[in-house]
């Protein structure tokens, strides 16, 4: 220590604080001369930048340089990439789109986040459906599996219905009827349970007007296929039993099944939205119609 | 206690109630901070309790750390330090036992308030009018007892750490007198009186102060006694403290815009909060510098004195997150670190770094003297030390790494001009690195327990064996 400049032979202010003294070295230099460049910088940011509330508005610095133009100078530079594919996109129906492997390529490309972002939460980010949510991944569609059927539930959203049965039917009709539509999927036959189910009871379900007499739904109504194996909610004996008493969508029913898919025409742009229907097509269970 | 021969009889009790709940709040923020650091790595942990979900329980985190053990901290040592540097007794006991009392009201009707979702929603100051008009009372009876305290000072200038807490007194009255601003719709509902981008500007304005003037402001008048008193030197330049301390508080109340880059408040405002922020970094090392300098001369007291430690690497940690802080002001760094873990990281950098370990550090010089005794132990305090040293290192550079992977992620694009991750996809990147960063600050929350049991048993040994008791100031 002896050799360097102790900062001790310094001599203090002459004042004592609680045993503190205060040496009267200057500051570094470079701190000091950091803090003279750091006023020229901001004379010169000041002069450059906006940067001065007045009364009325504020300097616009000489720049010219805005946070709006920035935007969009940086949106105009991305949608400079983009403008080839989506000008095709924006000319072509989502079937033709489909038919063109270089547009289909760059609308699942395209479709990927925004899918992500707005359909994964509830149909995953496979399309592979969650409890109560259906799978897009497979060849079952309640409203039809077509480019222009999923565009339409994509743009419009989809509202499920399904009466209640809990107050018509008897408990005995139930029960046959969860016993016939379980059978349908398993090869056994129940005819009372037919019976129940195509209305033919005291009871007078209204099963077939949806599900068709054959059970095996009608896409344009929204009445999904019965003997499948596939399930729109559970397929259990209990699940089965739930959906009849307490329908779909049945408004002061607290057991109700829910099944309700926003709107998303004027969310999203129409190109998005075709390209999004390309990509849940391309999931495998497109239907050509 | 007795006094000391030669010194006048200091009030030192309610240092003593404030040190210690000081640290019993430290452990407790640290606490709820773990918790929710786990909700966020391991979601099922909110148990579908709204009382236990993130949005609620991390208002309570902020302020319990800011405010509780942050407030704690600052009164004790405040309290202690104007009565020692201006030879003077409190102005007022009453006064003070306000202080303490009230705050710890506040504090405990946060506890309740906040979970149960009552919340003005103004980040840092979420508590209802009710709360607001208290804490402003009890901090103007801070205030007043301080100035009055150092108006009957026995010297004839006033010590450079009184500077710093008179100028963090008057300003944070200021800010959240003017933030707090509401019209209450009930008893535990107010709407702010500002409205869109104006409010958003008010809230920032004090939201950056907050951390300038309550976590900056505040805590280096701490460090400005501490250092040179447990180093045993005098502080290395009086004209380093002028000019640090003037440009400090003409500094920072211009800010807060840089919170809101690329939003819808006017391009000037993001622009001066960005320029002066980077103009900021020369003053703000100017507090890190002098303190260190104090030093010279006595770094080898680093290897045998472990609250010195803390002092000095709070400090550095000081340094650099006032170097790190202006750098993401700057709008082109903004964009990509904005909304991302990197400011978490950043936050904590500050809160761990800077303010929790010099609060440690006086602390642990402050325990022994109040209580006339010896440290239970000083081993302690270096594992303590290192904990807390490893722990900050683990959890802010996982919220580095996890911070620049969401900034990058979010804006990634293909040759074909379209995004290349959703959202979720970015979330679900991050959950190693939240893993990481619940486990650095486990570590924090464990080294806050190891600090509370050494201050415990320090306490209870000098109060069943007073004959050990001996110590020099």
């Amino acid at each position: 220590m002896a050799e360097k400049k102790d900062p001790y032979e310094a001599k203090d202010t002459g004042h004592e604080w609680d045993g503190i003294r205060e040496l009267k070295n200057d500051p570094p230099g470079w701190w000091m001369t950091g803090g003279y460049i750091s006023i020229i910088f901001l004379i010169v940011y000041f002069v450059l930048y906006p940067s001065i509330p007045l009364v009325h508005g504020y300097t616009k610095g000489l720049l010219g340089w805005t946070q709006v133009d920035e935007y969009k100078s940086s949106l105009a530079e991305i949608m400079s990439v983009r403008a080839p594919f989506e000008e095709k996109i924006a000319k072509k129906s989502a079937k033709e789109i489909l038919a063109d492997p270089q547009l289909s390529q760059f609308a699942l490309a395209s479709a990927k986040a925004v899918f992500g972002d707005k359909c994964a939460p509830c149909h995953g980010s496979g399309g592979q459906g969650g409890p109560g949510f259906p799978t897009l991944a497979d060849d079952e569609w309640v409203y039809g599996g077509t480019i222009e059927g999923i565009t339409e539930s994509i743009t419009g959203g989809r509202q499920g219905m399904m009466p209640a049965y809990k107050a018509t039917l008897s408990e005995q009709e139930v029960n046959d009827l969860v016993a016939f539509i379980s059978g349908l999927n398993t090869g056994k036959a129940h005819d009372p349970g037919k019976a129940v189910f195509l209305g033919q009871t005291a009871g007078q379900a209204d099963c077939v007007t949806c599900h068709g007499e054959d059970a095996k739904g009608n896409p344009d109504v929204g009445g999904v296929n019965l003997t499948d194996k596939i399930w729109r909610f559970e397929g259990t004996q209990e699940g089965i039993k739930r959906t009849i008493l307490h329908g779909v969508n049945q408004e002061d029913d607290k057991e109700t099944r829910k099944a309700l898919m926003p709107t998303f025409g004027g969310k999203l742009s129409e190109g998005q939205i075709k390209q999004l229907a390309v990509k849940v097509f391309m999931f495998g269970g497109g239907k050509k119609g | 206690m007795e006094p000391r021969q030669g010194e006048p009889q200091y009030n030192f009790v309610i240092v003593q109630f404030f040190a210690i709940m000081a640290t019993v709040y430290l452990v407790v923020g640290a606490l709820v901070g773990v918790y929710i650091a786990a909700e966020l790595a391991w979601p099922a942990l909110n148990f579908d309790i709204p009382y236990l979900t993130f949005g609620r329980l991390r208002p309570l985190h902020t302020n319990a750390v800011i405010f509780a053990f942050g407030g704690c901290t600052l009164f004790a040592t405040s309290y202690y330090i104007v009565q020692r540097t201006c030879y003077t007794r409190l102005w007022s006991d009453k006064l003070a036992w306000i202080t303490f009392w009230g705050w710890n009201a506040v504090i405990v009707s946060a506890v309740v308030t906040l979970p149960l979702g009552i919340t003005s929603g103004k980040e840092y100051a979420e508590l209802e009018w009710p709360l607001d008009i208290l804490i402003a009372v009890v901090w103007l009876s801070y205030m007043f007892n301080f100035v009055m305290t150092v108006a009957s000072r026995k010297v004839s200038h006033i010590y450079v750490a009184n500077w710093f807490f008179m100028a963090m007194q008057v300003m944070i009255t200021y800010l959240h007198v003017v933030n707090s601003l509401a019209i209450p719709v009930g008893l535990f509902k107010s709407y702010s009186i500002f409205a869109g981008p104006q409010d958003a500007m008010v809230q920032w304005w004090y939201g950056h102060n907050a951390v300038g003037f309550f976590l900056t402001a505040g805590f280096l008048g701490i460090m400005y006694y501490f250092v040179p008193k447990q180093a045993g030197r005098p502080i290395f330049s009086y004209r380093l403290s002028v000019i640090h301390f003037w440009t400090l508080i003409f500094g920072y109340v211009w800010i807060g815009g840089h919170h809101l880059q690329y939003t819808a408040l006017p391009d000037w405002s993001g622009s001066l909060g960005a320029a002066i922020s980077l103009a900021m970094i020369i003053p703000s090392w100017g507090g890190a510098v002098n303190g260190m300098l104090t030093l010279s001369g006595a770094w080898d007291k680093l290897r045998t004195d472990y609250t010195l430690r803390f002092l000095i690497v709070s400090l550095a940690f000081y340094a650099m997150s006032t170097f790190e802080g202006p750098l993401m002001s700057i709008r082109t760094v903004n964009a990509l670190s904005h909304y991302t873990d990197w400011t978490v990281g950043h936050v904590h950098s500050g809160a761990l770094g800077w303010v929790a370990m010099v609060s440690m550090g006086a602390i642990y010089h402050l325990v022994p003297r109040l209580w006339n005794t010896e440290l239970y132990s000083t081993k302690l305090v270096n594992t303590h030390f290192w904990m807390t040293t490893i722990s900050i290192v683990f959890y802010i550079s996982a919220m580095w790494v996890s911070g620049i992977m969401q900034g990058l992620m979010w804006r990634a694009y293909d040759e074909q001009g379209t995004l290349m991750y959703s959202f979720a996809e970015s979330v679900a990147a991050m959950h190693p690195y939240y893993a990481l960063r619940w486990f650095g600050g486990t570590l924090f929350l464990l080294g806050t327990i190891v600090m509370l049991f050494n201050v415990l048993m320090t306490v209870t040994r000098a109060r069943t064996a007073p004959a050990l008791a001996h110590a020099s100031a």
